[in-house]
């Protein structure tokens, strides 16, 4: 035992770093530090030189406010700090907050700070707090040591020997052995860490870990039925929604999921991923209202952060190409003039970026044949040609992209033909598979993709309660818009094959159906309608011969 | 805009907010200029009534907001495990300049266990009622933690004259029972009652007990969390 501070003083050995923009704070910090027993502090007012300090030095604690004036807050500088590893697991990141920014704060998709220190702090609070987090730091600095290391299976046995010693820090270790088991793909004893702390209460961190294990599982409902609960009792926990979203995603209700993350970005709208997550699901499932404003808000977001990228612009261009195609309302031209704004400032943003200039183009492409500017269009592709001529060069995003810009500009032979030469390049890539056969299927604005869609859905309903000749008049119709779709085509092809069943004298019937075959007649064999395409072209072949 | 239908309790909210934080700056250049003139103001009575003041309605605030945000179903308990001794030497740790400045003995006496309770709620209640005490206290205050029945008490009891008979009352505190004609409104001790009615373990919730006697025999707060 060592009672004065003389002989052990656990503030001295540590080096800190204060972070804020009035000069008054990070001096009477620093006062109260030394008062502590620290010694090596250093102040700095902003991020830029906040970061690079840590990039040369070595810091044990950070002191950083939250709200630093224009540029950089806080939580930048915390993502920052922890995503380029210029601060170790076992350092302390503290934020000083005052009472406003803390929900501003709060809902963070990743990286929370270790602490949050509240405005006022006085020199008696600033101490008792630091000490405390400085002796649970050096008591789980050896696990630490091991995580960061990504030695899981130490870092387990290293809690499991500190839980009867450690009682005090019983929740952080057993948060961190369900992780450390999740990480290591262990499920069954994530679950059993979740569920010993949960037969002695129900803590909401351990349910939401219950639940991303049961994800993991593949126990779909079970999950999301867990994660509601939750998210029904703790409205304002952030990290439930992301998961229940996820676990709607994969149960295949992806309007939900998209339902969930709205409600996410609702209470929390300054998480970068979040907003992102969501602009991604809203494209998919055809919202392109939503996917733009989730993607202008991912934009808006990315000016001082870490996660900032390219593809968050490209993005936006393209949904805000997608919406403003033929609309020459103010609406239309104001979307368009938008998107355009919004690539030049991507090309200014990363000009050191290889190839953004092409990206932004071939969607610039689209804006202005969208807006009936075909010229212009048109002298934009044949200025792109030249440098996209070599198919086997460019990356998946792009060519799949120039492929779109083909189609709209009415190039169709030569989108099909490189989109050919991309399934083969790609053949062991599924995700590009499925992008290519839909874009081979729906080469097509976004509102005629969702005509074409319903009107599909609206055939297979016909057809299941029998009304053959009303479902074959809504397939062709949607024909009309996508001929090319192969599902399409297909479900054509069976609705005419049956009704010839009925009517094996009319032989219009089959040489409607080999209209529809002969239109697939390109059909990749790694297409996922290739094997019901092979399927009725022997059938077809049965009757007629 | 001619027929605007304006929510006052949203307008009062926000504002009650913007105070709060305002209180906050305040208190904060508080503590400093004590710690700067520390042989001038240390014992000054009227600074101490200064920060005092400025304490007590930054409680105040607090607690409007909670229970504003109660009234709109907007409060939860976000309910973690601490380590007692750690959570009330900390809490007491914000009131040391001014228990120092006044003369006023303090201390802790928990049990070394781990509680289940929601954190910040849990300040907002103890801050109070620290505050609370420093008022009607005449040389010492003492927090006390443990276990009793099950539940995890915490208490303040301080040397004062106690708590009149009329204040006395186990249980919980509806808002019928906010007397607003009286000097005192009892608005902290709802607003305590309602944090402790959020913790609640299967069919046990949480209460208060205002008593007097305790080791001073003094006032005696307590929180009795399941």
């Amino acid at each position: 035992m060592t009672d004065s501070k003389a002989d052990y003083n656990p503030f001295g050995k540590l080096t800190y770093l204060i972070i804020d923009d009035f000069e008054n704070f990070r001096l009477s910090m620093r006062q109260m530090l030394r008062s502590c027993g620290a010694d090596k502090i250093e102040l700095v007012a902003h991020a830029g030189p906040a970061i690079q300090y840590c990039t040369y030095n070595h810091v044990d604690v950070v002191l950083c406010d939250f709200n630093l004036g224009e540029g950089k807050n806080g939580q930048h500088i915390l993502e920052e700090l922890r995503h380029k590893k210029l601060l170790k697991r076992s350092s302390l990141f503290l934020m000083v907050t005052a009472e406003t920014s803390k929900e501003m704060v709060m809902g963070a998709r990743e990286y929370q700070p270790d602490a949050y220190l509240t405005k006022p702090i006085n020199r008696a609070v600033l101490e008792k707090r630091l000490s405390s987090l400085i002796s649970q730091r050096n008591a789980l600095m050896p696990i630490n040591r091991e995580i960061d290391r990504e030695n899981y299976p130490e870092a387990i046995s290293l809690c499991l020997q500190a839980l009867p010693r450690q009682p005090r820090y019983k929740t952080w270790l057993m948060k961190t052995l369900g992780d450390l088991y999740f990480r290591l793909g262990d499920l069954a004893h994530a679950l059993k860490v979740y569920d010993d702390v949960l037969a002695q209460r129900e803590l909401s961190w351990a349910m939401l870990g219950r639940c991303k294990v049961l994800l993991a599982n593949r126990s779909f409902d079970e999950a999301v039925t867990g994660l509601r609960d939750l998210i029904a009792r703790h409205p304002d926990y952030m990290e439930a929604y992301d998961l229940l979203a996820e676990g709607l995603e994969r149960q295949g209700r992806p309007t939900q999921a998209q339902q969930v993350l709205e409600q996410a970005t609702e209470h929390s709208p300054n998480a970068l991923l979040r907003q992102k997550q969501l602009a991604e699901l809203a494209g998919a499932n055809q919202d392109m209202d939503t996917a733009s404003d989730a993607w202008r808000r991912t934009v808006e977001l990315g000016t001082y952060s870490i996660h900032d990228k390219p593809e968050h612009y490209l993005a936006l261009g393209q949904t805000l190409s997608d919406l403003s195609e033929g609309d020459m309302e103010e609406e239309g031209t104001a979307r368009a003039r938008e998107a355009l704004a919004v690539l030049k400032r991507m090309e200014k943003r990363f000009a050191d970026d290889e190839g953004i200039g092409i990206r932004s183009q071939i969607v610039q492409c689209r804006v202005y044949a969208g807006q009936g500017q075909d010229q212009k269009a048109a002298r934009i592709l044949e200025s792109l040609r030249p440098e996209l001529e070599n198919a086997a060069s460019l990356d998946a995003q792009t060519g799949l992209d120039y492929a779109k810009t083909l189609f709209r500009l009415g190039h169709e032979t030569e989108a099909k033909k490189r989109l050919a030469q991309m399934a083969e390049r790609f053949g062991d890539d599924p995700d590009t598979l499925q992008k290519i056969e839909s874009l081979l299927d729906e080469p097509v604005g976004f509102r005629q993709k969702i005509k074409a869609r319903t009107l599909n859905r609206d055939g297979i309903k016909a057809f299941e309660s029998g009304n053959l000749g009303e479902a074959a008049e809504i397939f062709a119709k949607a024909l009309e818009i996508v001929p090319d779709h192969a599902a399409l085509n297909l479900n054509l092809v069976q609705v005419l094959m049956k009704e010839y069943d009925s009517n094996p004298g009319n032989t219009d019937l089959l040489r409607r159906c080999q209209t529809c075959l002969d239109r697939l007649a390109g059909l990749p064999e790694q297409h996922r309608q290739h094997r019901r395409y092979v399927a009725l072209q022997r059938k077809l072949k049965g009757l007629t011969g | 805009m001619n027929n605007q239908n304006i929510d006052f309790s949203m307008v009062l909210a926000s504002a009650v907010h913007d105070m709060k934080n305002s209180l906050g700056m305040l208190l904060n250049s508080l503590d400093e200029l004590r710690s700067e003139h520390e042989q001038t103001l240390g014992e000054s009575a009227r600074f101490n009534t200064l920060q005092y003041e400025a304490e007590r309605m930054h409680n105040d605030l607090v607690q409007l907001l909670g229970i504003y945000r109660l009234g709109e179903n907007n409060l939860s308990a976000h309910i973690e495990e601490h380590f007692v001794p750690d959570f009330l030497s900390e809490h007491l740790a914000r009131h040391t300049p001014l228990l120092q400045g006044l003369g006023i003995e303090c201390s802790v006496e928990a049990e070394q266990i781990n509680g289940f309770f929601d954190e910040d709620l849990l300040t907002g209640v103890l801050n109070n009622t620290i505050n609370n005490a420093i008022r009607y206290t005449k040389t010492r205050i003492r927090l006390t933690a443990g276990e009793r029945d099950g539940y995890l008490v915490i208490g303040v009891e301080d040397d004062g004259k106690g708590y009149p008979e009329s204040m006395q009352h186990t249980g919980t505190l509806s808002f019928k029972s906010l007397d607003f004609k009286s000097g005192s409104t009892s608005l902290g001790l709802f607003f305590a009652s309602s944090v402790a009615t959020l913790h609640s373990e299967g069919d046990r919730s949480g209460s208060i007990k205002l008593h007097n006697g305790g080791s001073f025999g003094g006032g005696v707060f307590e929180i009795w969390l399941p």
